[in-house]
């Protein structure tokens, strides 16, 4: 059995391609659907994302089922091959579990360490697995995939830290109100960063979003988008008294907000703490005014610095992660490899059992006279004598570290047992048994 | 009998430590629960000598550090379990394991003197030692919050804004810290007064005739209590919150503790039980 990866992403296409092969276009359980006819693949799962579309799949012939799969993708989106081949990568063995695992931590992701991928990849698995696609390999798979993803960023700060300015204005925010529950914005201008800041904030529960802007309308146009409420210009350090958080965007040649205003405002304040954002360019607070007792004062620079500092930070703890991902994808080799081993052990369970139950058969006119006690006994100790004979070389089969060796293992096992054709008699799950042609669709289900 | 606290707070001290630098959630766990078997053991301890001496062990300078390392204890441990934050660990129960050095080298209880056998010792001592926890958990507090205010008007996010809670919490735990503190302290002082009305004037010991507003001990402790009085005012009317009322609680609690060590063991005249 082989683990195959097929797919293309922000690292090997470019955004109009990976636009053309976005699975999530017709429906992930449609492709999935569609893939399931493939001969030779015994297990699926898609991964569709705005930056990537891979597929994952367990077969019989590496070589052959990726050609298919290539060809599949093709003619799934209607792009020559020619076109999609260049961009696409393919991955096997332990680089295509190495690519899960990298791609779950968010270490394969455009902004190092984002969160939103964890759950993207925990979805992909959950349809797969819904629609009957997944197996004991890729379940395990993707179960191991959650864990490497949670344990890289609770152990590195890989995931720690802003990388947007809308968001690095939002952890300001918190990190000085602790909730932003029932606290007032006040927005002065109205420009695109000012919207956008605001629609985050309004995910946080803020008791009201006010947007001032010299043109009566435009505040009013984007109070609506925000679902704010507009305030007259003239009303600006009045309204100072009461926001907790103000966004100035206005663009405005000289600062609408100056040292003095915001003296005045936090006379009257009472030294409750004021964060302001000024994202202006020129600057529309005065700088002297961050020197107010209880005035945050950060402009588009700041929070750009704060951003830069966050990714160059997650950066420099990409090296912990990249070891922890390595120790995970040679835990999930040697448990892979384990399974391989999986037809032996059973074969030779089975024939130990066998000889065990023909030869109390046939000393059960001897063992008739005894005491029900003494039977159990016998009973226990061939089953007992069996176990221990089995353990050494079970244990040594599982832990062999690479395919050559459990191969030979298995051979010189099946000659020197006279093992049955493993494949007539495995009752193992279909990660390890010989492969079912296809996976069957799920309307047969 | 005092070592085995001082054991355990020196154990949660480090795990703090190593949960504050890496942000270590087992670490952390570790800290919590090492604190948790510390106060109790100390609690066992001083229930233990209370037993053995027949009343509160707090008499003389040493029981009462004692008393109130294991008062801080709880604080700490109540404050931690409310706001479900460890991050605070790391600033006080050092100085838990530092203070408790003290009455685990001792490691004695100092004998009542007869002029302390009365109901009002108790509630004294007691209210005066909670006071002294509340306030030295609302310094610890004050100065995380000076920290994180730094950084933010620096705009230099590092350490500490990666690591502690926002402002805000930081503001609300030391102003309750400190009204809860400001209100054992009264409570001490005025039972400390009735009592003492009620008993100098027939009293021959030369500790209860010393006992006047001049005495150092008490003179600082009331220069305490107008602070953190001030303290309660300022921020309810001329709106004294956040980084003045950190400084001002932080003032507070070093006037108070060089009140309670030095000035307890060697200046004073009236109350050197130990």
């Amino acid at each position: 059995m082989n683990l195959i990866l097929l797919g293309a992403s922000h690292h090997s296409a470019p955004v109009e391609l990976r636009e053309r092969i976005d699975f999530s276009r017709r429906g992930v359980p449609d492709a999935l659907s569609v893939l399931g006819e493939v001969p030779g693949i015994t297990e699926l799962a898609v991964l569709s994302t705005c930056n990537r579309s891979d597929i994952y799949a367990i077969c019989e012939d590496a070589a052959r089922q990726r050609e298919a799969l290539v060809a599949f993708m093709s003619s799934y989106h209607d792009v020559a091959e020619s076109e999609l081949a260049p961009h696409l990568y393919g991955r096997q063995g332990n680089d295509a579990v190495r690519h899960l695992f990298r791609t779950s931590a968010g270490l394969d992701s455009l902004v190092v360490g984002e969160p939103q991928i964890l759950g993207q990849v925990k979805d992909a698995f959950t349809i797969a697995s819904q629609g009957g696609f997944t197996g004991a390999l890729l379940n395990r798979l993707s179960q191991r995939s959650f864990a490497v993803g949670k344990r890289v960023r609770s152990e590195t700060g890989i995931g720690e830290g802003a990388v947007s300015v809308a968001f690095a204005a939002i952890s300001l925010a918190r990190k000085i109100f602790g909730s932003l529950k029932g606290r007032r914005a006040l927005l002065i201008g109205a420009g695109e960063m000012a919207e956008l800041t605001a629609t985050h904030l309004r995910s946080h529960e803020l008791h009201q979003i006010y947007v001032a802007s010299r043109t009566a309308a435009r505040a009013a146009v984007l109070a609506a988008k925000v679902d704010g409420r507009p305030v007259p210009w003239e009303d600006i350090t009045e309204q100072l008294m009461s926001a907790d958080i103000v966004i100035t965007a206005t663009g405005s040649a000289s600062p609408i907000v100056t040292r003095r205003h915001l003296d005045t405002a936090m006379r009257s304040r009472r030294d409750r703490p004021l964060f302001i954002m000024d994202i202006g360019v020129p600057r529309d607070v005065e700088p002297s005014s961050g020197e107010v007792e209880q005035v945050f004062l950060y402009n588009i620079d700041d929070l750009r610095t704060i951003v830069r500092e966050n990714l160059t930070r997650r950066q420099s703890q990409v090296d912990r992660a990249e070891l922890l991902v390595e120790e995970e994808v040679d835990r999930f080799m040697v448990w892979l490899r384990s399974r391989a081993a999986v037809p032996t052990v059973v074969a030779l369970r089975r024939q130990f059992e066998t000889i065990r139950q023909s030869e109390l058969a046939r000393l059960e006119p001897k063992l008739a006279s005894l005491p029900p006690a003494s039977r159990e006994r016998v009973e226990e100790v061939t089953r007992l004598l069996v176990e221990k004979l089995l353990l050494a070389p079970t244990e040594q089969l599982k832990s062999a570290t690479d395919q050559e060796t459990v191969a030979v293992y298995a051979d010189a096992l099946n000659r020197l047992f006279r093992l049955p054709d493993e494949s007539g008699n495995s009752d193992s799950d279909a990660a390890t048994a010989p492969a079912r042609p296809t996976v069957p669709s799920p309307r047969t289900r | 009998m005092n070592i085995l606290p001082l054991v355990l707070y020196v154990v949660a001290s480090g795990a703090y430590a190593v949960y504050f630098a890496r942000r270590n959630e087992a670490a952390g766990r570790i800290a919590t629960v090492t604190l948790v078997l510390g106060a109790l053991t100390h609690t066992f301890v001083i229930g233990m000598q209370t037993m053995q001496v027949g009343h509160i062990p707090f008499v003389g300078t040493t029981g009462a550090i004692s008393a109130f390392v294991c008062l801080l204890a709880l604080a700490y441990l109540y404050t931690e379990m409310m706001t479900d934050e460890r991050a605070m660990g790391v600033f006080i129960v050092p100085l838990m394991a530092i203070l408790q050095i003290i009455p685990a080298v001792t490691n004695s209880v100092a004998e009542r003197p007869a002029v302390l056998d009365s109901p009002w010792f108790a509630i004294h001592v007691s209210a005066l030692l909670s006071a002294y926890a509340s306030f030295a958990l609302a310094c610890v507090v004050g100065i995380t919050y000076v920290l994180l205010f730094k950084e933010l008007k620096a705009k230099h996010l590092g350490f500490f804004y990666a690591r502690l809670p926002s402002l805000q919490v930081l503001d609300v735990m030391n102003s309750r810290a400190v009204a809860v503190g400001w209100l054992f302290l009264t409570l001490g002082l005025v039972v400390g007064a009735v009592w003492l009305v009620q008993i100098q004037p027939g009293s021959a010991d030369p500790r209860v005739q010393a006992m006047s507003l001049l005495d150092p001990k008490i003179f600082v402790v009331l220069l305490c209590w107008v602070v953190y009085s001030f303290a309660l005012y300022a921020r309810r009317s001329i709106g004294w919150s956040g980084r003045r009322a950190a400084l001002l609680s932080a003032i507070g609690f070093t006037i108070l503790l060089l009140n309670f060590v030095p000035l307890g063991y060697f200046v004073t005249q009236s109350h050197n039980f130990y």
